[in-house]
């Protein structure tokens, strides 16, 4: 059986057209790719170091 | 695909042929995130939007750069009735790749139409608007709102969920099934609408004893449930009679008679009215603009009556100078006097000339080159036509004519006031013939003018004569 106030907790406010610029700039773009990158980058200057 | 190190293009090789660097791993990412688009791409395609999202979101994160996921996660979001979703990724898409991006075109639709994204805000704005009437347990208003904004956005697939759970909550099963339908229709594998679905078909199906006891009571085959406060019994296995054709054309025809009286009687007054409307602005705009062109008329008429008024006095002026009598006439005559002196020297003719022109004219009050050539004409021939008249009157005097004496010594003394004897004997001549204070006035007049001259003591003595004072 469906719990009506727990289910209305699932529902969120929608992003309005005015927000969506906030909501582009906060977005986190850091993919896979990048962390790839970050670590062979990180572990060449640590053999560099060493 | 290039190298993250060196940006050339990668081969099939595990390694850059560039600059030598090792990219099996960004390789697999890739073709990771590669294989997540596709993943996303056919869920899209059945319609499983859901899904769809989930594959092409983590398309993203493996590979931020992966334009076509990330365009299609937009497209997706827009299917859904998450516009601001949708425009933010492709916002985002077109910054990552601004040439030769589908979607620039994308956003340019949504943009231009400023009328469609003004309404999209408002969709968005009612829903927030419907899930605070939620949780202020208020779901009357609640549902009066998402019923508004389902009808600006039939596809905002949230807005459906949480009218069916409303509806679910009022136990309005039918209606929540018709919602989750609408769900499904858009996105097939919606957890949450496939979550509802299941608890609306549960309420929906009859008990399983009821089912049992169907087949022997025929009466009892119906579907029960409870709406709002009443219990609906729905048979099944019941068919609606089938209507006639005729029946049905005369419905037809009786739904055609009241849309034409509609149309009369509602309609057509407004129209009219509003026609009424526009007319009667329009008298009222020409009214008034008559009403300025009337006052400025008016105002012409008086500017053009001053301006006659002025035409008429430059006119009078014009006569003054150029008509009989006028000035230039009196200044042609000056000059023709003053011309035939001076060819014939005749002082009796020049003086007539110059009393006729002074009888017309005022030579004070003429121009200072008229006045002066009257008064040097005047003071040319003045001393002789002084002494002309001086002897002329001596005539009359002894032989006691004072009248005609008086007439002449008076010529004598306009033509030279400086003649002494002409003054005295024209008082004389007026106290002989009587005219005693023009004689008395001329006597002071001669003590006045010519105080040392030898007529003094016989002026003095006359004017004792008289009872005049003496100064």
């Amino acid at each position: 059986m469906i719990n009506f106030e727990e289910e209305l907790k699932k529902f969120h406010p929608s992003l309005e057209v005015e927000d969506a610029e906030d909501a582009i700039y906060n977005q986190d773009l850091t993919d896979m790719a990048d962390l790839l990158v970050k670590m062979i980058k990180e572990s060449e200057e640590e053999s560099e170091e060493v | 695909m290039f190298c993250y190190n060196c940006g050339c293009q990668l081969s099939e090789h595990d390694f850059c042929t560039a600059c030598g660097t090792d990219v099996y791993l960004y390789k697999k990412i890739m073709f990771v995130s590669n294989m997540y688009f596709n993943d996303g791409l056919e869920k899209a395609e059945i319609r499983d939007l859901t899904g769809a999202v989930t594959s092409l979101r983590q398309s993203l994160k493996f590979n931020k750069n992966n334009i076509d996921a990330r365009n299609l996660l937009g497209l997706v979001y827009f299917e859904m009735g998450e516009v601001v979703a949708a425009l933010s990724e492709w916002v985002i898409s077109k910054n990552l790749r601004p040439d030769k991006n589908i979607a620039d075109d994308y956003i340019d639709r949504l943009q231009s139409n400023s009328g469609r994204l003004d309404s999209i805000n408002q969709t968005i704005k009612k829903y927030n608007q419907a899930l605070v009437y939620c949780q202020q347990d208020s779901k009357d208003l609640a549902v009066i709102q998402l019923k508004k904004v389902l009808s600006l956005n039939p596809r905002f697939i949230r807005a459906h969920q949480l009218l069916a759970l409303l509806y679910m909550d009022s136990e309005q099963w039918e209606r929540a099934e018709r919602e989750l339908r609408k769900c499904i229709d858009i996105d097939r594998n919606n957890t949450k609408t496939l979550r509802y679905m299941k608890e609306v078909e549960l309420m929906l199906v009859p008990d399983e004893t009821v089912k049992q006891a169907g087949g022997k009571r025929k009466k009892d085959e119906t579907v029960r449930y409870v709406s709002d406060n009443e219990m609906i019994i729905q048979p099944l296995n019941v068919r609606e009679p089938k209507r006639s054709g005729v029946s049905t054309l005369i419905n037809l025809g009786i739904g055609l008679v009241i849309g034409l009286a509609v149309t009369y009687f509602l309609l057509v007054p407004a129209a009219q009215s509003n026609t009424k409307q526009q007319m009667q602005e329009e008298i009222r705009k020409i009214s008034n603009e008559s009403d300025v062109r009337a006052a400025r008329i008016q105002e012409l008429e008086s500017e053009a009556g001053k301006l006659n008024g002025r035409i008429e006095e430059l006119e009078a002026r014009v006569d003054g100078f150029v008509g009989a009598g006028g000035t230039l006439e009196i200044y042609d005559s000056l000059l023709t006097v003053a011309a035939d002196y001076l060819v014939n020297q005749d002082n009796m003719a020049t003086a007539a000339e110059l009393e006729s022109i002074a009888q017309v004219a005022d030579p004070d009050e003429e121009s200072e080159g008229f006045r002066k050539l009257y008064q040097t004409l005047r003071g040319v021939i003045g001393p002789e036509l002084a002494q002309s008249y001086y002897s002329e009157a001596s005539e009359y005097f002894r032989h006691e004519e004072y009248p005609a004496a008086i007439g002449s010594f008076e010529k004598a003394v306009y033509y030279d006031e400086t003649h002494t004897d002409a003054l005295y004997f024209l008082a004389r001549a007026y106290h002989a013939n009587g005219n005693l204070e023009e004689a008395i006035e001329t006597y002071q007049k001669v003590l006045e003018l010519f105080p040392n001259c030898n007529r003094v003591s016989d002026t003095r003595a006359r004017l004792k004569d008289l009872g005049a004072t003496v100064e």
